[in-house]
C-alpha cells in the first residue's frame, strides 16, 4: 500500500476512472503502449482502496495555493477595494472588500494592516496570483471564515496541518480536554490559536512544533510529558 | 595498484547524508563523500526579483559559497554548472514568475593546494559533493516538482594507469579527472541513468577513455542512487527526534546521554 518513491519513479496506476493527486504527472509515452504515470516528489505512494484515486505523501514547507483550500492570511496592504494578503506563497493574494458575510458598497470590512484572516482560496492559477474570499461560495454566509481577533498565530510544516485538520488525530482533542481553545488551521502552514490564559497559548503552540513531523515529531505519549513539564 | 583504506577501483568513500533541517529554508541537506562535505538549502517557489522573472517558467538561482573568502570566480563557475545540470531534472513551468533559490556551501576547502602535494585537488569531488548535497535538499523541500534524480561522482585516471572512481590524496596527482552527473529514473526494479553533464579533462589518450570513465562513473552514481533512496526512506518514515525531559534533575542526566547517542548515530550514518 506504501511505498517510499522518488521522483522519476514510474508508477503502476491503472484504472478506468484514474484520479491522479499531488506528486504524481502523466506522462504520454512517445512509441511506447501508452501514457506513464511518473512521480515528482519524494514521499510514500498511497492510492486508494480500488485503485482510482493516487497520491504521493509528502511534507513539504513552501505552500503552492490550489483552490478551495481555507488558508490563514495576513493583510500586508489595503489595494483601492480590498486587500492584499500574505499567505506564504511565492505571490501574496488578493481579497476583494465585498468578499465578506453581509458586505455592500457602503458596509465593508474595516481591517488594518496586520490583521489576521482565514479565508478560501477561491481562484489558484499558476500565471495568475491567488484570490481569497472570506464566505461560503454556495451560501454566501462566512461559515466561520473572516477576520480572526486576538489569539496567536503557529507556524508548521503542511503535513501537521494536515494532520491537525483530521478528525482522528490526538493533538486537539488532547489540548482541549485540558483547557478551552481555539483553532483555526490553514493549509498553508500557519495555525491560529487562542486560549484564556497566555501559558496555555504557549503549551498549545509548543505542542505543535513539537509534534510537527518537520520538528519535534512527538507522539501522544511525548506530549503527555511535554505538558506535564509545562505544567499545564 | 593499492588505494587508501584498501578501496577497489569502483569503490566511494562512505557515503553520509543527513537532513539538516535548518531554519528558514524549504529544504536542506547534508552530503559527503568520506572528509568531503557539502551542505546545500533549497528555498521556493518564492518571490522573484522583477528582473530575473521568467513569465512561463521559474527562475533557479544557484549561490555556491567556499568555505572561506567571498564567493570567487571558481564558486561562480561552480554555480553555473549546477544550475545547468539542475535544471533539466526540475519542471519549472509549474511555478512562472517564482524563484527557487539554491545555496550551497561547501565544508572544504576546495581546490588545489589543499592537501600536502599543491598538485593534488580535490575540486572534482567537491562538485559531486555540492551535486548530491544539492539534488537531497530539493528532495527534502518537496515544493520543486523533479523529473528524476541527479547524482554526481568524480573519475579519475592515475598516472599509473586504471580508472578510479572518487578518487582522493592517495592515488596521487591523476593524468585525467573529471565529475560525471546522471539523471536517475526508476521503472520498478529497472533503474535508468543518463549522463547530464561532465567536465572531464584527459591530456592523452582517446575517446575510449572517455566512454570508460562515464560507464565507471554511472555504476558509481548508481550507488549513490541507492544511497539516496534509503536514506529518503529515513526521511520519510520519521521517528521522534527529541527527546522530553519531565525534570529539571533528570534533565542533566538525559542531555548527557543524548549528547553520546548523537555522537554513536554521527558515526553509524552511512
Amino acid at each position: 500500500m506504501s511505498a517510499t518513491v522518488l521522483p522519476g519513479t514510474t508508477v503502476p496506476a491503472q484504472h478506468v476512472n484514474l484520479k491522479l493527486g499531488p506528486g504524481l504527472l502523466q506522462r504520454s509515452g512517445a512509441g511506447e503502449a501508452g501514457p506513464s504515470i511518473v512521480s515528482t516528489r519524494a514521499g510514500t505512494l498511497n492510492h486508494s482502496s480500488n485503485g482510482s484515486k493516487w497520491w504521493v505523501e509528502s511534507n513539504s514547507r513552501r505552500y503552492i495555493p490550489a483552490p478551495q483550500e481555507s488558508v490563514i492570511g495576513a493583510i500586508v496592504q489595503k489595494v483601492g477595494d480590498g486587500f492584499r494578503v500574505d499567505i506564504g506563497s511565492a505571490h501574496s493574494a488578493s481579497l476583494d472588500g465585498l468578499a465578506f458575510e453581509g458586505a455592500t458598497k457602503r458596509n465593508k470590512p474595516n481591517l488594518k494592516i496586520g490583521c489576521l484572516v482565514y479565508a478560501r482560496v477561491s481562484l489558484a492559477h499558476k500565471d495568475m496570483e491567488p484570490e481569497l474570499e472570506c464566505f461560503d461560495a454556495q451560501t454566501r454566509k462566512s461559515e466561520g471564515f473572516g477576520e480572526v481577533k486576538g489569539g496567536f498565530l503557529v507556524r508548521c510544516s503542511l503535513k501537521m496541518c494536515r494532520d491537525l485538520l483530521d478528525p482522528k488525530h490526538f493533538l486537539l482533542p488532547l489540548l482541549g480536554a485540558r483547557f478551552p481553545l481555539e483553532a483555526a488551521v490553514g493549509m498553508n502552514g500557519r495555525v491560529w490559536v487562542n486560549a484564556k490564559e497566555p501559558k496555555q497559548i504557549i503549551a498549545i503552540s509548543r505542542c505543535i512544533e513539537a509534534v510537527d513531523p518537520d520538528g519535534g515529531r512527538l507522539d501522544e505519549a511525548g506530549v503527555k510529558v511535554l505538558l506535564g513539564a509545562l505544567d499545564i | 595498484m593499492s588505494r587508501l583504506n584498501g578501496r577497489q577501483p569502483h569503490e566511494l568513500r562512505p557515503i553520509q547524508i543527513s537532513f539538516d533541517g535548518l531554519a528558514r529554508v524549504d529544504g536542506s541537506a547534508r552530503f559527503s563523500f568520506g572528509p568531503i562535505a557539502a551542505l546545500s538549502s533549497v528555498s521556493g517557489p518564492i518571490e522573484v526579483r522583477l528582473a530575473s522573472e521568467n513569465a512561463s517558467q521559474a527562475t533557479l538561482e544557484v549561490l555556491v559559497r567556499p568555505l572561506s573568502n567571498v564567493p570567487a570566480t571558481e564558486s561562480k563557475a561552480l554555480a553555473a554548472t549546477v544550475r545547468g545540470l539542475l535544471t533539466p531534472s526540475l519542471i519549472l513551468v509549474n511555478n512562472p514568475r517564482t524563484l527557487v533559490q539554491i545555496v550551497a556551501q561547501a565544508l572544504v576547502p576546495s581546490g588545489s593546494g589543499t592537501g600536502l602535494d599543491p598538485k593534488i585537488s580535490n575540486a572534482s569531488a567537491v562538485t559531486a559533493a555540492v551535486v548530491n548535497a544539492s539534488t537531497l535538499a530539493l528532495l527534502n523541500s518537496g515544493s520543486v516538482p523533479m523529473r528524476g534524480v541527479v547524482c554526481a561522482v568524480a573519475v579519475g585516471r592515475r598516472k599509473d594507469g586504471p580508472l578510479v572512481v572518487d578518487p582522493d590524496a592517495g592515488d596521487g596527482a591523476l593524468d585525467a579527472e573529471g565529475c560525471f552527473a546522471f539523471m536517475f529514473t526508476r521503472d520498478g526494479d529497472d533503474v535508468q541513468a543518463r549522463c547530464v553533464w561532465t567536465n572531464w579533462k584527459q591530456g592523452s589518450g582517446d575517446e575510449g577513455v572517455l566512454s570508460a570513465a562515464r560507464e565507471l562513473a554511472s555504476q558509481a552514481a548508481g550507488d549513490v542512487y541507492a544511497a539516496i533512496h534509503a536514506n529518503v526512506e529515513g526521511m520519510v518514515n520519521v521517528k521522534p527526534a527529541i527527546v522530553v525531559l519531565p525534570t529539571p534533575k533528570e534533565a542533566t542526566v538525559m542531555e548527557v546521554k543524548k549528547e553520546k547517542e548523537e555522537e554513536m548515530e554521527i558515526k553509524m550514518e552511512f
